[in-house]
């Protein structure tokens, strides 16, 4: 079957099944999702409760299931997740493999509807529960600030939206906006399914997918197109941005969004090792001057973006150190964008890259992610060969894609208690 | 040198860990795990912030240091002649890091190929101090953004009001990192003191975690470290503790942040055990916690349809030979209710019969988990740190969890009392 995905590796004693549902989405459509997929996951007809569920968990060895979203660019993905242990490793060899995923079907395909519509009850609570984790992102101000930059950067854009989206959307959905969400998302999504871990003894699990969700899988849209929306989607702005929000804090938190022009599928991996150099290590250019050499800040850090195109650069200060933070962080960029870059800035990076990539055979969510990815992006990328294409990249490939990346906003989370 | 190691193998995990003394007292554990690409080496020393007052083994004397010096030491190793450490194996694409706890320091690295190269340089870095007043001056700066992360961070206030609210003498009481005042006291002085006192090889340990060569690991080891160890003592390090009552120090913190969904701790003291027993403790607090707390429980249930909870409660045990104590905390904006519903729920606990099919439910959970978990190479040296501070059997959480009875459920929720119990709110 085209959309099942296996990744068997033996030195695991367990297994991780991720279904995917992926599909283009609207701002004011993602807590409508969200709310949606947590109903689902709290009971069905066959588990009605979220403690049936739980106790029928239990006895499968303590599968553990759950659900995540994430934001793949504009796109939007939920993943419901089920990881339980081979049953080589189980007393009486006790086959839990099977059972989970029955289990998923129920959850996913036998939902509790009656006259059309969901359970009010059940439904009320995951919305106030959405409600609470949209409002308490303000709790954990570094944090929060990454994800204001992400939402000023990509203002217009769905990805420039909280992963449970606006509270003004989220308070408007309503019960019965719940069903039709529901067959939506079943039916306009593209299915992913992604089984990794030691499959030993399990050769016809893709087969046995197969057979329990049958025409389930079947609607499956051509994902090439709805990932490259991602790139389309963006608006350059020429103007640098600068913007400060008060808070009640010890600490004020400074951010630089940045954007990519012209992005293109193969400037992947230099924009990886530009971000190493930038500030994705000990040694990287913000860590060793706004850390090390000016003591300004304990984090100091940037991340990329690959399905966006985006960087972020945070560093929590003292408010009073702003003007010279920002100044020695522009300076940073400066750098990369005039290639003052040395060769071992260069080595190393790619070292600590490649690292990375290996470590993700250790573990077999990682391994799922990149199955995952390479069957939206239709690509068929193996680990050795990303580490092929990193260790090509060179000086002049950091200069080009340096010069693409442009400052766009210069945000400040300040202090009120900074200030006195 | 032949060394005698000691070979610890577990059938549940398929897992085995080797064990070995080198003459000069240092502890090494090399946990084998086949197949993995990474691997992590550790140096610790048993030497944290509750540290404070000891005996000073070059002087003999007796001394009581600032608040937050271990977490400072911490920061300060990595800081060698005219470079850092951590940009040292960053460059060679080795990723590196340390943490201090209430008891001990670790210093870390992972690598996928770079192994030899790693190990040497972790005790390179432990080995080689360079204190100086300049580049002690310039950590206050970092250090004291640190601890402005953590102020602002509720969570974090949330727990450690807890403590402070629990203990009353006890320096588990004081942040890891200290405060702005107490580190501007740290010279390199105080620093080459507590270094020279407490990463002596007798209080230290090694732990290697991936798939690496017992053999040859051994040797790198031994003979790096030989290399440091003129002019060092080694010896068992004078501790002093404080006493601690029994009794708290308050019934209750509240602090205001400003934040949107308060945060609730609440805290019960309990009398420090040792050994085995710490281990057992944290096995009957994790199957108290999936069978009370969670959100397949009715007691989750029930809040939950009140609207008195938005997020997981969880119930932890935190115990070493000196402190010891349960922390079940949540998220709630209804506080009021959810701090007496938990008082009285667990009073209810106590006299109610346990119910056995529950208790086998979850103990057939926990069988699963503790598989799931242990691919990670976390777990093993989790699992070993662990037993290095308590002095307790290694696997003797897998080995208990079968042995636990209804009975050893029943006696430890009895040994939660009200009058020792604690709230620390954040708001």
């Amino acid at each position: 079957m085209k959309n099942i995905y296996k990744v068997n590796d033996n030195k695991f004693k367990s297994i991780y099944v991720s279904y995917n549902f992926t599909f283009e989405t609207k701002k004011d459509e993602i807590p409508k999702n969200v709310i949606t997929s947590l109903i689902l996951s709290k009971g069905c007809n066959k588990y009605k409760t979220s403690k049936e569920i739980e106790e029928y968990l239990s006895s499968l060895y303590g599968t553990n299931f759950d659900i995540n979203m994430e934001k793949i660019g504009d796109l939007y993905n939920i993943e419901f997740r089920l990881e339980c242990v081979n049953k080589e490793f189980l007393p009486n060899k006790e086959d839990v493999l099977k059972p989970a995923i029955d289990f998923l079907y129920e959850i996913l395909y036998n939902p509790k509807i009656e006259n059309n519509q969901f359970d009010i009850v059940t439904f009320e609570r995951e919305k106030s529960f959405i409600l609470d984790k949209i409002n308490k992102r303000k709790d954990e101000k570094l944090k929060y600030a990454v994800l204001k930059t992400e939402e000023i950067l990509c203002e217009k854009e769905p990805f420039g939206t909280y992963i449970y989206g606006n509270i003004k959307d989220a308070e408007d959905v309503k019960l019965e906006d719940i069903a039709n969400t529901y067959i939506k998302l079943i039916e306009k999504s593209s299915i992913s399914i992604v089984v990794s871990g030691n499959l030993n003894g399990y050769d016809d699990i893709d087969q046995y997918i197969e057979n329990v969700f049958k025409n389930k899988l079947e609607k499956v849209i051509l994902s090439k197109e709805l990932i490259n929306i991602s790139y389309k989607n963006r608006n350059v702005n020429e103007e640098i941005k600068e913007i400060k929000e008060k808070t009640q804090t010890n600490q004020a938190v400074i951010t630089l969004g940045m954007r990519v022009e012209n992005l293109e599928d193969d400037d992947f991996y230099a924009l990886n090792i530009y971000n190493s150099i930038l500030g994705g290590t000990p040694s990287s250019k913000l860590f060793q001057n706004v850390r090390e050499k000016e003591s300004l800040a304990y984090t100091a850090k940037s991340r990329y973006y690959r399905f966006k195109g985006i960087f972020v650069i945070y560093a929590g200060i003292e408010e009073i150190n702003y003007e010279k933070a920002k100044t020695v962080i522009l300076k940073q960029i400066e750098e990369m964008t005039n290639c003052d870059i040395s060769e071992s800035e260069l080595n190393s990076s790619k070292e600590s890259l490649i690292s990375d990539l290996l470590e993700w055979n250790d573990s077999k969510i990682s391994l799922a992610k990149l199955a995952y990815t390479n069957a939206i992006s239709e690509k068929n990328l193996t680990i050795d060969e990303l580490i092929d294409n990193m260790k090509k990249v060179q000086l002049e490939d950091v200069a080009r894609v340096a010069k693409k990346v442009k400052v766009e906003l210069i945000y400040l989370l300040g202090g009120e208690d900074s200030e006195k | 040198m032949k060394n005698n190691i000691e070979i610890i193998k577990n059938e549940t995990l398929n897992e085995t860990i080797h064990k070995t003394i080198l003459s000069n007292g240092l502890e090494v554990y090399i946990c084998v795990r086949p197949g993995f690409t990474k691997k992590i080496g550790m140096f610790g020393t048993k030497y944290g912030s509750i540290n404070n007052d000891f005996v000073d083994i070059s002087t003999g004397k007796r001394v009581v240091m600032p608040d937050g010096v271990a977490h400072f030491l911490e920061h300060k190793l990595f800081e060698k002649e005219g470079e850092n450490s951590l940009d040292l194996f960053s460059k060679e694409g080795i990723s590196s890091n340390a943490y201090t706890s209430f008891d001990h320091t670790v210093y870390f690295f992972e690598t996928i190929d770079k192994f030899k190269k790693g190990l040497e340089m972790l005790i390179e870095l432990v080995k080689t101090p360079y204190f100086t007043v300049e580049n002690v001056k310039k950590e206050q700066g970092i250090i004291g953004q640190e601890i402005s992360m953590y102020d602002d961070d509720p969570n974090f206030n949330v727990y450690f009001n807890a403590l402070r609210a629990m203990y009353i003498n006890h320096p588990i009481r004081i942040d890891i990192a200290g405060t702005i005042e107490s580190i501007s006291k740290i010279d390199k002085d105080i620093l080459y003191s507590c270094y020279n006192t407490f990463y002596n090889p007798n209080n230290m340990f090694i732990v290697i975690v991936g798939d690496v060569n017992v053999e040859d690991t051994v040797n790198i080891i031994e003979t790096k470290v030989k290399l440091y160890e003129k002019n060092i003592k080694s010896e068992k390090v004078m501790k002093f503790g404080v006493s601690e009552p029994t009794n708290i120090l308050q019934k209750k913190i509240e602090k205001v942040m400003g934040i949107y969904m308060p945060q609730i701790s609440i805290g019960y003291k309990l009398v420090p055990t040792e050994k085995n027993e710490i281990i057992k403790r944290e096995v009957i607090s994790d199957l108290i916690s999936e069978m009370y707390f969670s959100k397949s429980s009715k007691f989750y249930e029930i809040e939950y349809n009140k609207g008195a909870v938005s997020d997981d409660i969880d119930f932890i045990y935190e115990g070493t030979t000196d402190f010891s104590h349960i922390i079940i905390s949540t998220m709630s904006t209804k506080t009021d209710i959810i701090q007496e519903d938990i008082f009285n729920y667990i009073e209810n606990l106590k006299n109610n019969d346990i119910d056995l099919k529950l208790f086998e439910n979850t103990k057939r959970r926990k069988i699963g988990e503790n598989i799931v978990e242990s691919e990670n190479l976390n777990n093993s040296y989790r699992r070993i740190i662990d037993s290095i501070l308590n002095e307790s059997q290694l696997y003797y959480d897998l080995e208990i969890l079968s042995n636990i009875t209804i009975e050893d459920i029943k006696d430890f929720l009895n040994t939660l009392e009200y009058s020792k119990s604690v709230i620390s709110i954040v708001k």
